[in-house]
């Protein structure tokens, strides 16, 4: 496979920031901080998900050009 | 496929988000100024009132607008000026652009639902201020690295401002927000800092938030794009050198003068008048090597609205930096502080400074990044301009009559020694000033919305031929 190191080490720490956003939300003391959780949660894997699609773009537009 | 030189994509972004909140933080600021005008506009619903708006409107203005068109600017200028694209693959800058976005809707979204750490232009609470930290770090890391990967042996002045800018405001942004929450799992949080010390710390980040963000970044930003606009070399490259190392040397002191006749040592308060004052040096010196840089080509004022824009900004930068050092002296403060003179001095600098030469740029990139032959209107730019600038006038006006009013009405006395009037006919008073403030703020979100008409037809526009490519042999702006 063909990677960019910055995909992954950029993805993996996404990855981690989305964890500890489910760990703040799960235990909140307030809305701000659940809100957050949830928010910084949904923020990683849209991120993620828009980092892969992004490789499998490339890898498409190498095959074809 | 071969990669492109330089990414593109990631400044398109960034200029796009810069519109885009431009236009929330004119729309929230006349809302804010039409409740003061009429405080019914409260409506009585808490996540709209002005103690909760304000620092949304702060926010989206400095950190969104202000932010995002220097992350776009930095990112053009820094890989132009050296040659190379961004250090840190695409993966890297798209996440400094959607992290910092991420933060700027977090930021506003905890101010409306009442959370704060109640300190000006450090609003966030501590999680949201980790996060910055993350993102800015990041920033840091693919401006420097692409610093340092440059092709060309030169890193041109422009690129300095930049740099003086991001690292200052990551020292300013953890000193200022050293915090002890009361739980991982609580926004709420308290400053390590307290009294006296905490007040000295927030005006230190404060007014550099002023002298690195609001003032070094946007230099960076002059010093590019009035070159390239012009096409004509910077009047005095020297004069640059000079005036970076002078204004980071002196602005850094200058926080003191936020605190006059206050619980501060009078020694602190001192230095940060003298520092203020001497300002008055660098700060027209680099208003001058700016202006001095249109020598030959002020003709192209006439036909090029964004260059228009940017110098009009170089002027007001001149004019907000010599009113700030008059109102530093502790007398003149004495007068000023606390009064809408602030508000007026504040919105000279942000609205005739930050944003036109915001506007100036971006009026200059937009056809320059999707290969377009030019603005789709040159009219509706210039309208922009009139509007803007009246409304400007009108705001600036307005504020500094209903100021210095205020501060006349507190300190008058009656031939017994009371107070002549209450605090409550001073609001009074100022009340028609407060509604032109309004009508001046609706002016300048009117041209806005005609420059995001412009720019959404120019980017939609058929043609395809870009004409700001340089003219052989003349070098400017370090390319």
């Amino acid at each position: 496979m063909d990677f960019e190191p910055s995909d992954l080490i950029v993805g993996l720490l996404m990855a981690a920031l989305g964890l500890i956003g489910l760990i703040l939300a799960s235990g909140a003391m307030d809305s701000e901080m659940y809100v957050f959780g949830l928010s910084l949660f949904g923020f990683a894997c849209v991120f993620d998900f828009g980092l892969l699609r992004r490789h499998f773009d490339r890898l498409e537009a190498n095959r074809h050009g | 496929m071969a990669e492109p030189l330089y990414n593109e994509a990631v400044v398109k972004k960034c200029i796009i988000a810069a519109v885009f909140w431009a236009v929330v933080a004119f729309l929230v600021g006349v809302w804010l100024a039409t409740e003061l005008a009429w405080p019914q506009f409260n409506l009585g619903l808490s996540f709209i009132n002005f103690g909760r708006l304000r620092p949304v409107h702060t926010s989206a203005a400095i950190f969104a607008f202000g932010g995002s068109a220097l992350l776009g600017t930095s990112f053009h200028v820094v890989q132009r000026t050296c040659r190379a694209r961004l250090f840190g693959g695409d993966a890297l800058a798209d996440f400094v652009f959607w992290g910092y976005q991420f933060f700027i809707v977090m930021a506003a979204l905890s101010y409306v639902m009442g959370f704060s750490q109640s300190q000006e232009y450090a609003e966030p609470e501590w999680h949201l201020d980790l996060w910055l930290t993350i993102v800015w770090v990041a920033y840091a890391v693919v401006f420097v690295g692409t610093l340092m990967k440059r092709e060309e042996p030169h890193i041109y002045v422009a690129n300095w401002f930049y740099l003086a800018f991001i690292l200052t405001i990551a020292v300013l942004h953890i000193g200022n927000n050293l915090a002890v929450p009361i739980s991982v799992f609580s926004a709420k949080s308290y400053s390590v800092a307290s009294g006296v010390q905490n007040a000295m710390i927030q005006w230190w980040y404060g007014h550099n938030a002023v002298g690195f963000f609001l003032t070094a970044g946007f230099l960076g930003m002059m010093y590019y794009f009035i070159p390239k606009a012009a096409n004509r070399p910077i009047y005095s490259y020297r004069l640059s050198v000079v005036h970076f190392w002078s204004l980071v040397f002196m602005y850094i002191w200058a926080g003191p003068h936020h605190l006059h006749w206050t619980a501060l040592p009078d020694w602190t308060q001192t230095l940060g008048m003298v520092f203020s004052i001497m300002l008055w040096m660098p700060s027209w010196g680099g208003m001058i090597n700016g202006l001095m840089t249109l020598s030959g080509a002020w003709d192209k004022l006439r036909t090029d609205p964004g260059l228009r824009f940017s110098v009009t900004a170089v002027g007001f930068y001149g004019m907000s930096t010599f009113e700030g050092p008059v109102m530093s002296i502790r007398d003149v403060n004495a007068l000023s502080h606390y009064t809408d003179w602030t508000i007026g001095h504040v919105h000279s600098g942000a609205l005739g400074w930050v944003a036109f030469i915001s506007f100036g740029a971006i009026y200059y990139l937009v056809p320059v990044l999707w290969k377009r032959s030019g603005l789709y209107s040159h009219r509706l730019a210039s309208w922009h301009y009139w509007i803007a600038t009246l409304g400007i006038v009108f705001y600036i006006t307005s504020m500094w009559v209903a100021g210095i009013m205020q501060g006349l009405m507190w300190r008058a006395y009656d031939a017994f020694g009371f107070l002549q009037y209450s605090f409550a006919e001073s609001v009074l008073a100022v009340h028609p000033y407060y509604v032109i403030r309004m009508l001046g703020g609706l002016m300048f979100l009117t041209g806005a919305l005609l420059m995001v008409y412009n720019l959404i037809q120019t980017v939609r526009s058929r043609s395809t031929e870009p004409v700001f490519a340089l003219p052989g042999a003349l070098a400017v702006a370090g390319e």
